[in-house]
């Protein structure tokens, strides 16, 4: 059996690991577009602000392909050819499969404003980003940031570490709209501007200019400008699935994909950013695009792709990192409604917080912004969500509700 | 640098003590050890470690040679004991520089330059115990827990001060056993307890009396053991049907229901019930009674000597090198004999309460010289104040410790001591009647054994025929000689050499150690000396006759982990996570108070005050009412406001562990900027 | 392999086992260096230690971001290797169980690594409720003993 993996990041290597743990004697070739050995997007904002070097962030070795018996081939797909079972690279090199890996991740969109173009406009999502980014973001250079989720939030943080100027622009009335609840995002606020940074929410940029010594004018709805030296944008990613226009698969946001991350086409599989999976909450179709959803999707499609003994239960939204020097982590459904109820732990600090939300007593998702402990917390709840398991008791000692509740985990664990 | 004893690994670089281990193949350890016991890396090397003799002057502390310096104290000592008589010279042994063959040197020593005074830690710690047990079984029997069906520990956490009884009471409790804990605190080891007890402090006379009325109600009771090894059962059995649940209930707090259904868990259980008697019991004003009331329980359940009871080891027969036949000095009359004869005639303590009084007011003779050795009274002794101003009053005070400690502050010498891993002793561990000797392992220059002191001294003041072995091994060969038991083979065993194989209820034909060679359910001896026949129960202070102005009682002296007593505050990392002293308050209590963990309040007794922080434990973790201080610290030293005149007349123990006080958020002193 | 197995019906949360696994990761008695950590939960009765079980599947491993966290072939243990964490806390977020803790002053997570195979903890446990047991299929293991750690919880509870 021939296996072809399109993208060698979380997805795709999860899928070719898992993959192969079932199947050492099927080839399997894996197409990447990236120059290099597989590195890990999720610390590259870590390398612009020098925590890693940029050694450390290639996640596997030279002999990685070579170890799990599988050719890495560099090229960008540019057609996939369904009867055929033929996947075209730009340079016209044709390969056959017999089944197919779809993880080509994501892009960074970049929004519709006029101006918002040339070598001073950054994203933070590829390593070419970031090598590009990198002689520019200096000491004392101004940097403007369009948008406020986790990358481009990291991206701030490292600007400020780096010891640029830092504004960051969020058109929503709060920074962080799908990562954090309101008061999260508040403390967060609070940090940032702590931090040094001018933080400008609820601010739409009408237009970007230029002036004769290179910076660039971002000019606002309220008529005010903000005149910077770079403009990093973080404004979401869409799918990349431009290859796929001459085939019949279904795409909606991302690429369909059943609980065995097969495609509208058999055979064809999706993982990662690129796929459209079922959420786990509630069952809707969703596009994460979150690295541990990448890896799970990648390992349940390597699993099916060699046997068809595997399931996903669905993404389970989680996000943490660490910066302004405040821990902040979500999961899960994490906002108010009227159907749920919610649960502060009321003893912590007043600059900590906890909350958790149910629904019919079974928790569904929290949020934590504060000291690091909290994810723990958090990390204990997440089997509780997973396995829709009702807290008894009060919250007012949440701990000793998670120990005891590790015991009901473990059961479905282990059964 | 702590009496459990484990067996351990040291390790050696550079002639310097790098690591210790848990010896794996060491019964009594099986290779584990807390978290002090490696803690003994740090104290041989300690940097503040005493490696030269000081001598007070005028302008603060000298250094001097060692040489001068026993020349200087033996002048001092032949000085005094001239002027004031041999008895006006004593010395104090304590815990910090090694076990049991250093008691016995220090009491020879004493004896041979001619004075009784031999006074010890033990006069407030361990011998209430070993008395009130000894009174009613001839000895004090050790627990059996391995093979117990009921462990009940009493008064104790071993978790903290004896870490291995732990292991073997949970390898004990594997095979159904329970575990009952009877205390004042929900302790580390009331955790684990099917039982827990949580008692008033100083009420477990009643407790055990109650228990006793209700197994020989239930008839849940040896009668082969009382009708032919005990005597007094009559009198104390119709002593105990005073002890009705319901009055237990209202002595002890205990409620009625549970004294039964308890007495009925452990009579069901005989005879295969090991029971601990901790130090929380003794330092009470009627502790000894308290004690035999408990003790009498074994003749009850025929569990003494049994296996899976109270096991009464044999011990090695060690030739004596006390002189108390060879050279006994009791017409001079040691300190505290006079009124606490007991104490005196059956461990030859005499009593440090009464210590301080004399070397204060010359009587009933002056105490003029002390050689104290490893002991750190003003932390650990009632009423420091007194302690410091006694000590003070000292001709010659002599202290011999690794580290400068709140009592060496107050010497005329300091001297440096040696460490356990600088000397070579035996050890025994009667539960598996295993004997072994640790051996020397570094040295420091200046820095003698106690034996190699004693040994310079004596011979100094004359007296060196008494100490007439060159180093430790001759004296440890000496001290085996008429066993049985081989030295060499003592060495080839690190992890113990059974010198006798365990045999049980030995007392069928030896009869029990006791003067009767019965149980003494009533002891004779005490009704001789003018004390109760039966272990008679006396309520405390604070519940017969309460002082609306002190409402709170309070217990001091619970353990802390790495804290063996008053020492290793001298330790970073222990500070880093118990920095200081704390005294241990009901929420319900704090609430009423105003006060929160942190807050600091001002504690205080008919001795005096002291300002200490606050930590507000767990509901079921003390009773409201009752708070509890470790003792130990200089900063918030709790012994400055523990009386030392409250003392149980049978063994003169202080009155530590019921104490009453008031408690008050402390007042600020504002600044002037304020 | 061998694990560390932890006897709720023994512990007594002494933390014998906190500050001698605190001094071998730091030199000092600090508990937040510590982990494993013990917990008493007083209105459950439950004396609970935990510490890494180093899951067959180690969910930790598979997601960390920085390919920092690695199984130690000879002993079996899931380490984090500090050089390579970049201090996510993804790792933290995966664990079920609350098992990595944060090192606030080299901001990386920090977890048990069995001590290369002697563990400290196991040496300074007191009570006996920490062993390091040598066992057949250790996949099974790892879940069998972790079944009755919470057996022996439910037990209590159900008392």
């Amino acid at each position: 059996m021939k296996i072809v993996i399109i993208g060698n990041s979380a997805a795709g290597l999860s899928g070719l690991e898992a993959f192969r743990k079932q199947d050492q004697n099927s080839s399997v070739t894996v197409i990447t577009c990236e120059e290099t050995t597989p590195y890990s997007r999720v610390m590259l904002p870590y390398y612009l602000r020098e925590k890693v070097s940029y050694k450390d962030m290639f996640i596997r070795d030279d002999h990685y392909y070579e170890r799990l018996n599988a050719k890495c081939i560099k090229g960008k797909v540019v057609n996939l050819l369904v009867k055929e079972r033929h996947v075209v690279l730009e340079n016209g090199q044709i390969i056959s499969y017999d089944k197919l890996l779809i993880a080509t991740g994501s892009s960074p969109i970049r929004p519709p404003i006029n101006g918002l173009e040339g070598e001073g406009i950054h994203h933070l999502w590829t390593l070419d980003d970031v090598r590009r980014l990198a002689p520019a973001f200096l000491r004392g250079k101004r940097v403007a940031v369009l948008g406020s989720g986790f990358v481009s939030l990291q991206g701030a943080w490292a600007a400020l570490v780096k010891g640029l100027d830092v504004a960051v622009i969020e058109i929503m009335d709060r920074i962080m709209p799908r990562a954090l609840d309101a008061r999260g995002a508040e403390l967060l606020a609070l940090k940032i501007r702590e931090k040094g940074a001018d933080l400008r929410v609820g601010t739409f940029t009408k237009e970007v200019t230029r002036t004769g010594f290179g910076e660039y004018v971002l000019h606002f709805d309220d008529g005010s400008t903000l005149v910077v030296d770079l403009i990093i944008v973080g404004t979401g990613v869409r799918p990349n699935i431009d290859f796929l226009k001459n085939s019949d698969i279904v795409v909606q946001q991302g690429i369909v994909v059943n609980e065995r991350m097969e495609t509208s086409l058999p055979g064809i599989y999706a993982a990662g950013d690129v796929a459209m999976v079922p959420s786990f909450l509630d069952g809707r179709p969703v596009v994460h695009a979150l690295w541990p959803t990448a890896i799970e999707t990648g390992t349940v499609a390597g699993n099916c792709m060699a046997s068809q003994g595997d399931v996903y239960l669905g993404s389970l939204n989680m996000n943490v990192t660490q910066m302004f020097d405040v821990t902040v982590a979500s999961m899960g459904e994490f906002l108010d409604g009227a159907d749920r109820e919610v649960w502060v732990d009321e003893r912590l600090a007043e600059n900590q917080y906890l909350k958790i939300v149910l629904k019919e007593g079974v928790p569904i998702g929290a949020v934590a912004v504060g000291e690091s402990e909290l994810v723990a917390t958090l990390g204990m709840l997440r089997p509780l969500i997973r396995q829709k398991i009702r807290i008894n008791g009060t919250p007012r000692n949440l701990k000793a509700i998670m120990a005891q509740n590790i015991s009901r985990h473990h059961k479905a664990f282990s059964g | 640098m702590c009496d459990n004893r484990c067996g351990i690994n040291v390790f050696v670089e550079n002639g310097s003590i790098v690591e210790i281990t848990g010896l794996k193949e060491h019964k009594w350890n099986n290779g584990r050890l807390c978290v002090k016991g490696r803690l003994g890396v740090d104290l041989v090397n300690a940097p503040d470690r005493i490696l030269t003799p000081l001598k007070r002057t005028e302008s603060g502390w000298q250094e001097i040679g060692l040489e001068q310096a026993y020349d200087e104290i033996a002048e001092k000592i032949k000085t005094i004991q001239s002027r004031w008589g041999e008895r006006a010279m004593s010395v104090w042994k304590g815990e910090a520089l090694g076990f049991l063959t250093q008691e016995a040197l220090y009491r020879r020593f004493i004896h041979a330059v001619g004075s009784p005074n031999y006074f010890s830690n033990d006069s407030g710690c361990y011998v209430g115990r070993w008395m009130g047990y000894a009174i009613v079984t001839g000895d004090w029997a050790t627990q059996d827990f391995l093979y117990s069906k009921c462990a009940i520990i009493w008064a104790s956490n071993p978790p903290y001060s004896q870490p291995n009884l732990t292991q073997s009471i949970f390898k004990g409790r594997e095979k159904d056993g329970k575990l009952i804990v009877i205390d004042v605190r929900l302790s580390a080891i009331a955790r684990q307890a099917d039982e827990f007890v949580q008692i008033l402090p100083g009420t477990d006379g009643a407790l055990a009396l109650g228990i006793a009325r209700q197994l020989i109600e239930d008839d849940t009771i040896d009668h082969s053991f009382i009708d032919n090894h005990s005597v007094g059962f009559i009198e104390y059995s119709l002593y105990v049907r005073e002890f009705t649940p319901e009055r237990v209930e209202k002595e002890t707090g205990v409620a009625a229901a549970r004294v039964v259904s308890l007495a009925r868990e452990i009579g069901g259980r005989r005879p295969k019930v090991s029971i601990y008697a901790g130090n929380g019991l003794e330092q009470h004003e009627n502790g000894i009674n308290n004690i035999r009331a408990i003790a009498c329980l074994d003749g009850l359940l025929g569990n003494f000597d049994h296996q899976g009871g109270n096991f009464n080891a044999e011990k090695p027969k060690f030739r004596d090198l006390t002189l108390y036949s060879e050279k006994p000095l009791r017409h001079l009359g040691p300190i505290g004999a006079d009124k606490y004869p007991v104490l005196y005639d059956v461990r030859q303590e005499c009593h440090t309460m009464t210590a301080m009084d004399t070397l204060l007011t010359e009587k009933p003779y002056p105490l003029k010289g002390m050689i104290l050795a490893g002991a750190n009274p003003v932390l650990t002794n009632p009423n420091s104040g007194k302690v410091v101003k006694a000590l003070k009053a000292l001709d010659l005070f002599v202290v011999r410790d690794l580290f400068m400690t709140e009592t060496a502050e107050l010497a005329d010498y300091v001297l440096p001591a040696a460490t356990f891993l600088e000397n070579s002793e035996f050890h025994c561990h009667p539960i598996h009647q295993t004997i072994s000797l640790s051996k020397k392992i570094v040295s420091f220059q200046g820095c003698d054994t106690e034996f190699i002191f004693l040994k310079k001294l004596a011979e100094k003041l004359g007296k060196g025929e008494y100490f007439p072995w060159k180093d430790a091994e001759e004296l440890n060969r000496w001290m085996l000689q008429g066993t049985g038991i081989k030295y060499e083979e003592v060495l080839a065993h690190p992890e113990g050499l059974e010198y006798a194989p365990r045999r049980y209820q030995k007392y069928k034909e030896e009869g029990l150690p006791t003067k009767s060679r019965k149980f003494e359910f009533v002891s004779e001896y005490l009704r001789d000396c003018g004390y109760s026949y039966l272990p008679e129960y006396i309520a405390p202070a604070y519940v017969r006759s309460p002082n609306p102005e002190y409402p709170f009682v309070m217990v001091t002296g619970a353990r802390k982990v790495f804290y063996t007593h008053g020492r290793n505050r001298n330790f970073k990392r222990c500070i880093t996570a118990i920095p200081h002293a704390e005294i241990e308050i009901h929420p319900s209590d704090a609430e009423t108070l105003g006060i929160g963990t942190g807050d600091m309040v001002t504690v205080t007794s008919v001795v005096g005050s002291i300002n200490i922080p606050v930590k507000v434990v767990g509901n079921s973790e003390i009773l409201p009412g009752v708070t509890q201080v470790t003792h130990g610290w200089r900063e918030s030293n709790i012994n400055l406001i523990i009386p030392d005149d409250r003392n149980d007349p049978v063994d003169g123990f202080p009155l530590m562990k019921a104490v009453e006080v008031k408690i008050e958020p402390m007042v600020k002193h504002e600044t002037e900027n304020e | 392999m061998r694990f560390i197995t932890m006897d709720v019906k023994k512990c007594v949360v002494c933390r014998n086992c906190e500050y001698a696994c605190a001094f071998r990761q730091s030199g000092n008695f600090r508990r937040e260096d510590s982990n494993i950590r013990v917990e008493y939960h007083n209105d459950v009765k439950i004396c609970l230690p935990q510490t890494c079980l180093h899951c067959e599947d180690a969910w930790c491993l598979e997601i960390c971001p920085a390919a920092a966290i690695v199984k130690d072939e000879d002993t079996g243990a899931i380490e984090i290797v500090s050089e390579r964490c970049i201090g996510c806390k993804m790792c933290m977020l995966a664990c079920p169980f609350g098992n990595i803790h944060f090192d606030k002053i080299n901001m990386v997570s920090r977890k048990c690594n069995l001590c290369k195979g002697d563990p400290n903890c196991v040496a300074h446990c007191i009570s006996g409720a920490l062993q390091y047991t040598t066992v057949q299929d250790s996949c099974l293991n790892n879940r069998e003993i972790f079944h009755r750690f919470i057996e022996s919880i439910l037990d209590i509870n159900t008392e």
